[in-house]
């Protein structure tokens, strides 16, 4: 063990970055990936990025002092002033600083906010050499390979890690989902639907490749979800409708319902059972009590029913993923049913898992007689459709990553610095795929 | 964040939520801190149990000079039995912890630093030492003092990385600090070297109390017999040397500077990060510049051929 460094998994995420070492059973920190910076003030055309001027001419040209003489600004530390995480929330709500989150949409925005998150993430958070630690980064799907390109120069360049691997999020939920009991064989042919505070994917991946061209994306996730749950109350005109709140009670109450109406009726039936209250505390020591109802299994219902919160998209979840199995290849279809594997938060719901595995059965049982009715007295031997859920699947991503970065063979699968030094940074634009077949 | 925290602020966050009265769970982390330290959090008995364990890749050494008695001062009714494959532990009782506020919070500080308080002993007994022929000097003129006490106590060493250590020696009127430091790459000891020379400045320029900090890349004489030290003068080591005076050494600023002198190298690294993202992002935003330029540089469009919607061209009449 002290002979060999842990190597350090970092899944960072448009909500949340979840930090860790390979080997632990959760991440060691978890915390929004935003950075408050000092905000300049109108600082000769910063673009609001913190980025710092750079001089209109090169310094050769004036003489060394540069026309805005800003050579004492050379001296100060402006550029190590920001805090990350939560320390930057509450940083940002204070004067001086505005906050920046530099993920959008899960693939990185601004490179150099980046830069200084991850470097204060390592060196504070963390608390490591950079040069000392493998590092196993995660990429949405469909990353270009410029990003992990300008990922791998920020890596290498600035903090000369020692090895760096980048794994797609979608195979690392897939290998967390090893640990579920009713993973017999630990292959990385699988649905993976994740679900953070942003957007919801649907990606297949076979053989631990993603195939690209079938991903869809759903408009429809964890923040959307708090959103409907405010108007709810706001309709109801609770005594405290505000955001936190809805998340409160997002979390803490909702489940997903086999059916809309008689679950309406059963909240009927016996409403003391089912109605619950949610008591707010103010910081001021005010406390108040709010009416938890339907939106219990509503809020979830979102997934399945689309159509009771938004009007431009209709389309229920089980449908997506079936849509998406149907557009892959053929010969991969079967194992992309018989392994729908859960990943992020906003797929915690009590119950989210059977009711997908239900729907979707449904459409395929329904297919399949269709089809058998078509050919005329054709039997067909059926097809498995098998949802995962498992108890990792918050950090689902994260999660894989520290159980495929402690295998010994993980060193062999990073491209290390001095590779790097010899090639490029066009080198991680391939990587061996890690947890494949032989090597676990 | 100019300065590094000296505790480890996993363990901090965990004892303090743990400290809180959380309902307890199962713990079971290992985490690695600076320069090669590794820490087990784990609840093996029970789950109101905590184990904290610290592997360090020098503890004999730190135990030669005396760690065990500062562990035992800091810690005293918390330790037990070092686990297996880890130098040192100490267990909390949740069930059983002081009552008001601040002894917690004093106890989450005292275990959160426990890096920092095994690499202090060392520190600390060259400190004693130096006090110890203070007071011996004193009774001499400086061309009467007997041998030993002119050229101070022995060196001691911490070998706390793979090819990088702290020297440091105490003698009657100061306490020499040198850490030896490996720069792999070129980049870095360019800014590594500019990072010292500013170190150096700064005592000149402004600050008289600072330590002096002196830069080279042979041993410096302190080490000349001391085994190990490696003399190839290959550029690639350098010897840091900081001369602490008496006036660091008074017994209120002594924890202090033990803190801050250990962090240095950790320090040293993440500012010559801080600085390469610095003028990377400087890089990137002149490259947009640049780019910026040569769109405007683009010749206009020429007028093209139009078609209607039928596919028939036209020319304009001039």
């Amino acid at each position: 063990m002290a002979s060999q460094t842990p190597a350090v998994v970092m899944d960072n995420g448009t909500g949340y970055s979840k930090l860790g070492f390979a080997g632990n059973d959760s991440p060691s920190f978890v915390f929004p990936t935003a950075i408050a910076t000092k905000s300049q003030g109108g600082g000769a055309g910063g673009s609001g990025s913190g980025r710092p001027a750079v001089a209109n001419k090169p310094s050769f040209l004036t003489g060394g002092a540069g026309p805005s003489g800003h050579l004492s600004g050379k001296r100060g530390t402006e550029d190590l002033d920001f805090f990350i995480g939560d320390e930057a929330l509450s940083a940002s709500a204070g004067p001086g600083y505005g906050i920046h989150y530099p993920i959008r949409h899960g693939q990185i925005d601004n490179w150099d906010l980046m830069e200084r998150f991850w470097s204060n993430s390592i060196f504070k958070y963390l608390r490591v050499e950079p040069e000392d630690h493998y590092f196993l980064l995660t990429e949405p799907p469909l990353n270009p390979p410029e990003n992990r390109e300008n990922t791998a120069e920020i890596m290498f360049e600035s903090f000369n890690c020692a090895g760096l691997y980048i794994a797609v999020q979608a195979v690392l939920a897939l290998a967390a989902s090893w640990t579920s009991s009713k993973v017999q064989d630990r292959s990385l042919t699988g649905t993976v639907i994740d679900s953070g505070a942003g957007v919801t994917h649907v990606i297949p991946v076979a053989e631990g490749y993603v195939i690209g061209s079938s991903i869809k994306s759903v408009p429809i996730a964890g923040r959307d979800i708090t959103n409907f749950v405010q108007s709810l109350l706001r309709d109801r005109g609770e005594p405290d409708s505000s955001l936190q709140t809805a998340e409160r009670i997002k979390e803490e109450y909702c489940y997903v319902c086999p059916d809309i109406v008689k679950e309406f009726s059963r909240f009927d039936r016996e409403p003391e059972d089912r109605f619950r209250k949610h008591i707010v505390k103010h910081p001021n020591g005010r406390s108040v009590t709010v009416d938890v109802g339907y939106e219990r299994f509503l809020a979830p219902e979102i997934f399945f029913n689309p159509e009771i919160y938004s009007s431009d998209f209709l389309t229920p979840l089980p449908n997506i993923v079936d849509t998406v199995i149907q557009s892959s290849p053929i010969d991969v279809r079967r194992g992309l049913y018989k392994n729908i594997v859960l990943s992020g938060g906003s797929t915690l719901y009590k119950d989210f898992g059977r009711r997908l595995q239900r729907d979707i059965r449904h459409m395929v049982d329904a297919r399949i007689k269709a089809s058998e009715a078509r050919s005329g007295g054709a039997k067909s031997g059926g097809l498995e459709v098998q949802v995962i859920t498992h108890k990792r699947q918050r950090h689902g991503p994260w999660f894989g990553g520290s159980l495929l970065g402690q295998t010994p063979e993980f060193r062999s699968y990073c491209h290390t610095k001095a590779e790097y030094d010899e090639i490029g940074p066009s080198i991680v634009r391939r990587f061996a795929l890690l947890g494949g077949p032989g090597s676990t | 964040m100019l300065l590094l925290d000296y505790q480890n602020v996993l363990i901090e966050s965990l004892l303090k939520d743990r400290f809180s009265g959380g309902p307890p769970v199962n713990i079971d982390q290992v985490v690695s801190d600076f320069d090669g330290v590794t820490f087990h959090i784990s609840t093996p008995e029970a789950k109101t149990k905590i184990l904290v364990s610290i592997a360090v890749k020098c503890f004999p050494e730190l135990v030669q000079y005396g760690a065990q008695a500062v562990l035992e001062r800091e810690y005293g009714p918390f330790i037990v039995a070092p686990e297996s494959g880890y130098d040192f532990s100490v267990q909390v009782d949740l069930e059983n912890l002081p009552e008001d506020q601040d002894a917690k919070d004093d106890l989450v500080r005292r275990i959160s630093l426990l890096k920092r308080n095994a690499m202090a002993a060392p520190f600390e007994q060259a400190f004693d030492e130096f006090h110890k022929l203070q007071e011996e000097a004193s009774k001499y003129t400086s061309e009467a003092a007997p041998q030993g006490v002119m050229e101070g106590g022995e060196v001691r060493a911490i070998h706390y990385r793979e090819e990088e250590a702290i020297f440091i020696k105490a003698s009657h009127d100061r306490v020499t600090v040198i850490f030896s430091t490996v720069f792999r790459e070129e980049t870095d000891r360019i800014f590594g070297k500019v990072f010292l020379q500013e170190f150096v400045d700064a005592r000149r320029r402004a600050i008289q109390n600072a330590p002096q900090v002196l830069f080279r890349n042979d041993a410096p004489l302190e080490l000349q017999n001391v085994p190990g030290v490696n003399n190839s003068g290959s550029g690639e080591i350098g010897y840091i040397t900081f001369v602490l005076f008496p006036r660091h050494l008074t017994n209120q600023r002594r924890e202090e500077v033990i803190s801050h002198i250990q962090t240095f190298r950790d320090y040293f690294h993440y500012h010559i990060k801080a600085s390469k993202a610095y003028i990377h992002s400087r890089m990137r935003r002149r490259t947009a510049d640049f780019l910026q330029v040569l769109r405007r540089a683009r010749p206009e469009s020429e007028e093209k051929e139009r078609k209607t919607a039928s596919g028939r061209t036209f020319k304009v009449q001039s």
